[in-house]
């Protein structure tokens, strides 16, 4: 795994990698109102404007209230996301790590995070299969917040993935409201700003975390190693949803983790999909037990497999029971299950199906190299 | 929730509410979670009555709202705020009809929590051969000012469903969550971080045994 491959937009920013999908028609092929051209208008005001907003994210039936500050100087760039409401939890990037203030955790950790180079230097290229699986249009022109806007809907095609549509500033291209859609329309996940300002400079205090830290546990996240093992190499979706393949392999020390797990990124470009897969400690008697019948052929196998050499396991930790259903995870799903004594876990803002479907999937290839994707 | 705080989320969601009351109710919002739950709840049956599939979208949505741009103001002239007789939410009083629509909008994402073990099945079996790799090195996350348990060194807690059973433990699957978010794209990545900064300390709803999905009948890409 390479550092460019680790370099990902980010929070606002990555939004305009669905811009990326006009990178399949030649711009001369498109015209002004064309959806992709506002798609790639975007791209270029998230990846290259300062921001200072205040948003509302609504999903569940949850609406919180968050600021953003995105501050673009000399090619770097500097970012804060605040919750206003709740938790007090902060995140912010700066100087190629992102801090998570999380008072009520009583927490600080951190992560390195690099983006090297300018943002849009860093987006993903797609290719023209994209479009077999989502369907980018342009809805009639409205107003939002007071301002003309633009609307693009991102459709998906089938059931495997969610679907976005944007409304976008006309003057700016920002995008002042989003919404995750499934397949049939309705809406998962929204966010619209109450407030939006992109003023020419912001001052470092605007990007300064007003979480007090004093007496707080500093948690500074190793970087996780780039390249792995073969053996961290031998697993594989062996089945994947219509359009989804691999593009990061890697591993991934998880919080609380006495070992790093092999973390899989699937994608069709625009939709993520993260495949952890963790050898299963010996199980405890009683963990077992209480994993249920079900997971008893699990249990069993991960008692079989012999730890990790060179593993450091922590000297207090209980051996964990094996995680095995789903559950929803923000706006995406959750889907853990055990294949071969391993702990196979896949994350991902799409529906549960895709999860579930992926994550079965999963193969231990022991003897040689796994198939190509 | 005051029926003054109705009309101004209400206002608020269609855009007709002034620039100095909707500072308000984003102060009200900030510090009131009932509010908030109210707000989320609201906006969720807007989205339905606006009917979100068919891009039906009010004109002038939240024109009120302070918005700056370059420098230039959010242009509403002449406005000012007269609450209509005829907004979505009015209708959910207590008229029942309206209350399906709500009950119908809010349940749609309850059945998006899900207890585990379902529809094994249904998926693709792996297959059992195979030895599990070895020689994974192990890397521990380095701690400063202080010990702290296993847990401690967790990340926090974004999963909505409070069903989440015990063989799903909520920091475990946060950690992963939190892993995930450094490659999950566009739009994605956005609501993976706004999730984490939420508080999870609010009443979930119960799990749902059985959930009603499309079926698993992919068009299934075989890896070469």
């Amino acid at each position: 795994m390479t550092r460019s491959q680790q370099s990902r937009a980010y929070w606002l920013v990555p939004c305009a990698l669905v811009g990326a999908l006009l990178t399949t028609l030649p711009r001369d092929a498109r015209g002004a109102d064309d959806p992709r051209e506002w798609l790639e208008k975007m791209n270029k005001a998230l990846a290259t404007r300062n921001y200072d907003g205040t948003f509302f994210h609504l999903s569940g039936g949850r609406v919180e209230t968050m600021r953003i500050v995105h501050r673009v100087r000399a090619g770097r760039v500097t970012e804060r996301l605040q919750s206003l409401d709740g938790s007090g939890r902060e995140f912010v990037r700066a100087n190629g790590e992102l801090t998570c203030y999380l008072p009520d955790q009583h927490t600080v950790l951190v992560e390195q995070r690099q983006d090297k180079g300018p943002f849009l230097g860093s987006l993903p290229q797609f290719d023209a299969s994209v479009s077999d699986f989502y369907r980018i249009e342009a809805l009639p022109a409205t107003h939002i917040l007071g301002r003309p806007a633009r609307v693009i809907a991102v459709n998906p095609k089938d059931q495997f993935r969610f679907g976005y549509r944007l409304w976008l500033d006309e003057k700016t291209a920002m995008p002042l409201k989003t919404q995750l859609c499934d397949s049939r329309g309705q809406v998962i996940e929204q966010i619209f700003f109450a407030r939006l300002d992109m003023p020419e400079n912001i001052p470092d205090s605007d990007l300064a975390p007003t979480v007090r830290t004093e007496g707080m546990r500093w948690v500074r996240q190793g970087p996780s190693p780039d390249s792995t093992s073969a053996a961290l190499a031998a697993y594989r979706a062996s089945q994947l949803p219509p359009g989804f393949r691999l593009t990061i392999q890697g591993a991934q020390t998880l919080g609380g983790a006495s070992a790093p797990a092999s973390h899989l990124v699937y994608s069709d470009g625009v939709a993520t999909v993260s495949v952890f897969v963790e050898e299963q400690p010996a199980t405890a008697p009683g963990a077992a037990a209480a994993a249920g019948a079900a997971a008893a052929a699990g249990a069993a196998s991960a008692a079989g497999a012999a730890a990790a050499p060179g593993a450091v396991a922590a000297p207090d930790a209980q051996p964990e029971p094996p995680l095995r259903g789903l559950a929803r995870v923000g706006s995406g799903y959750a889907f853990s299950t055990v294949v071969q004594g391993h702990q196979v876990t896949a994350v991902g803002e799409v529906p549960a199906q895709t999860v579930e479907f992926i994550a079965h999937s999963v193969k231990i290839y022991s003897g040689g190299e796994p198939p190509r994707q | 929730m005051s029926e003054q705080i109705r009309e101004q989320v209400s206002a608020f969601l269609d855009g007709e509410l002034p620039n100095t009351e909707t500072e308000l109710l984003l102060k009200r919002l900030t510090r009131d979670g009932e509010l908030r739950e109210s707000f989320g709840r609201y906006a969720l049956i807007g989205e339905a009555l606006r009917g979100a599939g068919s891009h039906i979208l009010t004109r002038g949505f939240a024109a009120g709202v302070n918005l700056a741009i370059d420098g230039e103001p959010a242009q509403v002239p002449g406005h000012t705020h007269q609450p209509r007789a005829s907004r979505w939410w009015r209708p959910l009083a207590g008229v029942t009809v309206a209350a399906g629509v709500a009950t119908v909008a809010i349940v749609a994402l309850q059945q998006r929590a899900i207890s585990p073990g379902l529809r094994v099945a249904s998926a693709p079996t792996a297959q059992n051969a195979g030895i599990a790799p070895s020689g994974v090195a192990a890397q521990n996350a380095s701690v400063q000012g202080g010990g702290g348990s296993r847990e401690a060194l967790s990340y926090t807690v974004p999963v909505s469903s409070a069903d989440v059973p015990a063989a799903l433990s909520p920091a475990r699957l946060t950690n992963y969550v939190f892993a995930h978010s450094k490659y999950s794209l566009g739009l994605g990545q956005r609501g993976v971080l706004a999730d984490l900064l939420i508080e999870d300390d609010e009443p979930q709803p119960a799990p749902v045994q059985g959930v009603a999905q499309p079926p698993l009948t992919p068009d299934v890409r075989v890896a070469p």
